[in-house]
């Protein structure tokens, strides 16, 4: 029973540090998403524990064993572990069934215990018409679910998936990300996931780790990063927020295009320049406000794009600022109507960095 | 999958043997190329009594003895270089870029004149153009009835020279051009067009300035190759009375030997190489070709119209002076009683056959020891290319950059100055494998190991390295991974750089020559001195059969799936 934990990896190439002190903790069981833009080191990161790259500091443990440190790095064919690649790397010379077993062939898992396992991970992944295929002769999601049952066939400890899914067409892409859950809710394997594209985290992790620059901004679930963002970098990548800058007035307050806007989050420093991170859809178009309302700004309405759903405005405040509010479609404002946006002060979070 | 499994438990560490394969690998390595380089350099820079001195080299500068084949070898570089950059370039464009006919025909023909040993085609041109025997000048001869002294061409001269070495230069730069000009997408073009560039606005500010590295690149290549060269100027220039530095420095060697002038000859036509190397390689580097991202459409064919059959008729006029008329010539030779006549009912004879593999005593021994080494220098180049090509070009040692320097260095070391090298290196304790065939394997490994190479590492490049890495991550060690996912992917390209290797080998005179005993003689060693002998007749029959062999295993390679020729050979 293995987690897997991270303390204080670092990777560099040159002078520059792709991975840059990174603690993590992966309990046993979990899926971790490791997300990020490109170029995060993220990847890096996954490749590091895989044991193809070692560290240049820190270590990494798996359950009691230290498997990689700076010099002393276990190699990959001994971590008892799998990984599902971006571009699945399916032997072309083999064929599904071949590709499928590689991994007992080589552990000497006798026969008949292989042609057992082979058949119960083609009945899962629904792959058993195509076993004498080859890879050349399967469809990207064919392909996808063959890396998927050979990197699983051998009951890792740990299983890695780097960016999975990213070589499939949207729909197939929407319909594997279940596919992945569902298997990592059969068998629990301790998993990396690495992505660059939220929906996909959001579906598929328990946890999710949101990476900028080789550091780990926010460790938390998907309710965590998308609710309660702790920095910038997070509530602009995950979903998209609008982020306001201003001067902190009290504990609970910012200084905002000339109104107090209270906030929640964390405690402000007064003095201090703080921003607030508000979702598109969390603000709302009202009619003209009461004397007492609160958090209500006046804006002049710039464009509007119909999305079938729902409506996207661009909203210019007072001060010049631009936000972005996403309203029900039923309601149809035209460009340059003056309204009234109500940012409700649960939604406002002040945000650490 | 619920069944608990054996797989779970942890399995012994093995140990990996990689690390020690490497840094043998690299020793070796080390050894092939070091050891005769430092030798040349040493013996360059001392006197008899192993001094250090400068006075070998004001020696080459000083004796006009040394600065004529100097002068002489720039004057037949630029000349092949400009002549192959005037001839080959159109041809180039004409194959890749036109609606020319049998436009895979010329190609064909150009790759012939490729493999064709360019000293095999020196002897042919002297059974051509003899100022007495030569075939032409007794056509012209008969047809204008002009004197028997009178003749129209002379190959023992320069121009004859730099003519025959050009022939067999042309298709370097024709690759290099030909090349550049497939890889340059059609869209490039039509982005022009569409435009309003007109098909001459576009050649000349899309497509040649595209290519125009290529070009400048293909006539560095000529440069080096005139300039290297040995067979076509010992069979061609001594005759006439003069020298180039390849054939001053095999002169050298001849009694009393002067192993010092040699090697301090040896050293300037290194670093001129070097420095011709590295300018290729800026020119290739800068621009290059590499087009980024998208699908790339076929490029749309020029049309010439009428001008097509004129366009085809210039290639067939150049292709006789490589391929049509040289050939001819040792056909004719093989197969009539004096070489120099026409064959006819009357002169046609067996006899040339029959002497060269019963009555010839050298044959058997010198075809023998040419297999020999033909096999295992292609066997062993391969294994080395293979593997410092895996290093290479998965990184997996933290030096992988100085093993691809290695690797590639000998193509900087010009095939006569390697011979040299390996003489004064192999000739003396602690190795002395001069008079055995170790020293031509060396010599022949060490040659063919940069074209080797970069042909496997980009075949290793073509497999993704995430191929290897699910290998290991499933419990592979980094060799069996190697065995079981990478080498089947690589077979082609394997088959194919062998059989290379094994074509370069049965041509390569430079080194050779320097190199071979009378146990240890080669095939081209032996057609080098039946030449000397003057028996035109069984270097024919000789010829033909390298040329059979070759073709045999080119075609051989070419019809393997997946794999493209184009292997750079060089020159005997």
């Amino acid at each position: 029973m293995a987690s897997v934990e991270l303390q204080g990896l670092t990777k560099r190439f040159g002078a520059l540090a792709v991975v840059d002190d990174v603690s993590l903790r992966v309990d046993h069981g979990l899926l971790m998403c490791l997300l990020g833009p490109s170029g995060c080191g993220k990847t890096t990161t996954l490749r590091l524990v895989a044991g193809f790259i070692e560290p240049s500091a820190g270590k990494i443990r798996v359950g009691e064993r230290t498997v990689s440190t700076p010099g002393r790095t276990l190699p990959p064919e001994q971590r008892n572990m799998s990984m599902i690649f971006q571009s699945y790397a399916l032997w072309p010379h083999m064929t599904v069934a071949e590709n499928i077993v590689y991994g007992l062939r080589l552990r000497k898992v006798d026969r008949e215990t292989i042609a057992n396992k082979l058949a119960a991970i083609l009945a899962t992944t629904r792959l058993a018409a195509l076993i004498d295929r080859y890879p050349g002769e399967l469809s990207g999601g064919q392909q996808q679910r063959v890396a998927l049952a050979r990197a699983m066939i051998v009951e890792p400890e740990t299983l890695l998936l780097d960016e999975p899914l990213s070589n499939l067409d949207a729909n197939l892409r929407e319909e594997m990300r279940f596919e992945v859950r569902r298997l990592h809710d059969q068998y629990r394997y301790t998993s990396i996931y690495v992505t660059h594209d939220q929906a996909e985290a959001m579906t598929t992790a328990d946890l999710i780790a949101v990476m900028n620059a080789g550091k780990i901004e926010q460790v938390g679930t998907p309710e965590d990063v998308y609710d309660r963002p702790q920095s910038e970098f997070v509530a602009r990548f995950i979903g998209s927020s609008n982020i306001l800058k201003g001067r902190n007035l009290d504990d609970f307050r910012i200084e905002f295009a000339g109104i107090p806007l209270r906030c929640v989050g964390i405690k402000l420093a007064p003095g201090a320049a703080t921003s607030v991170s508000i979702r598109q859809h969390d603000i709302r178009f009202i009619a003209a406000p009461a004397e007492t309302a609160e958090n209500v700004l006046s804006g002049k309405i710039l464009r509007q794009v119909f999305l079938g759903g729902s409506r996207d405005y661009m909203v210019e405040l007072s001060n010049g600022t631009q936000l972005r509010v996403v309203a029900p479609a039923g309601e149809n404002i035209a460009p340059g109507t003056s309204v009234w946006l109500h940012l409700p002060a649960e939604r406002c979070r002040a945000l650490a960095r | 999958m619920s069944v608990a499994s054996p797989a779970r438990t942890a399995r012994p560490a093995r140990i990996d043997f990689s690390q020690p394969v490497l840094i043998a690998f690299a020793a070796v390595l080390c050894v092939l190329i070091a050891l005769p380089l430092s030798w040349l350099v040493y013996f360059g820079f001392t006197d008899r009594t192993g001094a250090f001195t400068l006075e070998n080299f004001g020696r080459l500068l000083a004796d006009p003895a040394f600065v004529e084949p100097l002068l002489i070898t720039l004057v037949i570089a630029i000349s092949v270089g400009v002549i192959c950059c005037l001839v080959a370039a159109p041809m180039g464009w004409l194959v890749a870029r036109t609606d020319m006919p049998f436009r895979r025909t010329v190609r064909m023909l150009v790759m012939a004149s490729f493999v064709t040993p360019p000293f095999l085609g020196a002897v042919a041109w002297e059974l051509l153009a003899a100022p007495n025997s030569g075939l032409l000048n007794q056509a012209y001869r008969a047809l204008t009835g002009a004197s028997p002294d009178r003749h129209l061409f002379d190959i023992y001269s320069l121009p004859g020279l730099i003519f025959v070495i050009a022939c067999y230069t042309m298709p370097y730069v024709f690759v290099l051009v030909s090349n550049a000009l497939d890889r340059i997408p059609g869209d490039l073009e039509d982005a022009s067009a569409i435009l309003g560039g007109r098909t001459a606005d576009t050649a000349r500010r899309v497509t040649i300035p595209l290519v125009l590295p290529a070009v400048l690149a293909g006539a560095l290549v000529a440069f080096l190759q005139a300039m290297t060269l040995f067979g076509s100027p010992a069979i061609l220039a001594i005759p006439a009375g003069f020298h180039t530095m390849t054939t001053k420095i095999w002169s050298l060697f001849h009694y009393p030997p002067k192993p010092e002038l040699a090697a301090a000859a040896s050293l300037p036509l290194l670093l001129l190489t070097v420095v011709l190397l590295r300018a290729e390689h800026a020119i290739l580097g800068r621009r290059g070709y590499s087009v980024v991202g998208g699908r790339q459409s076929d490029p749309r064919l020029v049309r010439l119209g009428a001008l097509k059959w004129l366009a085809l008729a210039f290639c067939f006029v150049l292709l006789l002076n490589p391929i049509f008329l040289p050939y001819g010539a040792l056909l004719n030779a093989a197969f009539s009683r004096v070489a120099s006549q026409v064959l006819s009912p009357g002169n046609f004879t067996l006899h040339n056959i029959e002497f060269v593999f019963f009555e010839l005593s050298a044959t058997k021994l010198a075809l023998k020891n040419t297999f020999l080494l033909g096999v295992s220098a292609a066997t062993i180049g391969t294994v080395f290319a293979l593997v410092i090509g895996y290093v290479t070009a998965r990184k997996a040692v933290t030096h992988w950059r100085a093993l691809e320097f290695l690797a590639t260095a000998p193509v900087a070391i010009p095939g006569i100055v390697l011979g040299v090298g390996l003489f004064l290196s192999y000739s003396r304790a602690p190795f002395i494998l001069y008079g055995t065939l170790w020293i031509l394997l060396i010599a022949f490994v060490t040659i063919s190991l940069p074209a080797a190479y970069q042909q496997l590492q980009s075949a290793f490049r073509s497999v993704h390295s995430e191929l290897e890495d699910a290998s290991r991550i499933l419990g592979a060690t980094r060799l069996r991974a190697l065995a079981g996912i990478t080498a089947p992917l690589l077979r082609t390209g394997v088959i194919a750089t062998w059989c290379f290797i094994f074509v370069g080998v049965i041509r390569e005179l430079s080194a050779a020559i320097m190199l071979f005993t009378s146990e240890t003689k080669v095939v081209s060693v032996l057609i080098f001195d039946l030449n000397e002998s003057g028996d035109l007749a069984a270097i024919s029959v000789l010829g033909i059969m390298m040329l059979v062999i070759t073709f045999a295993v080119v075609i051989l390679a070419n019809r393997i799936p997946g794999f493209s020729g184009g292997v750079r050979l060089r020159d005997a």
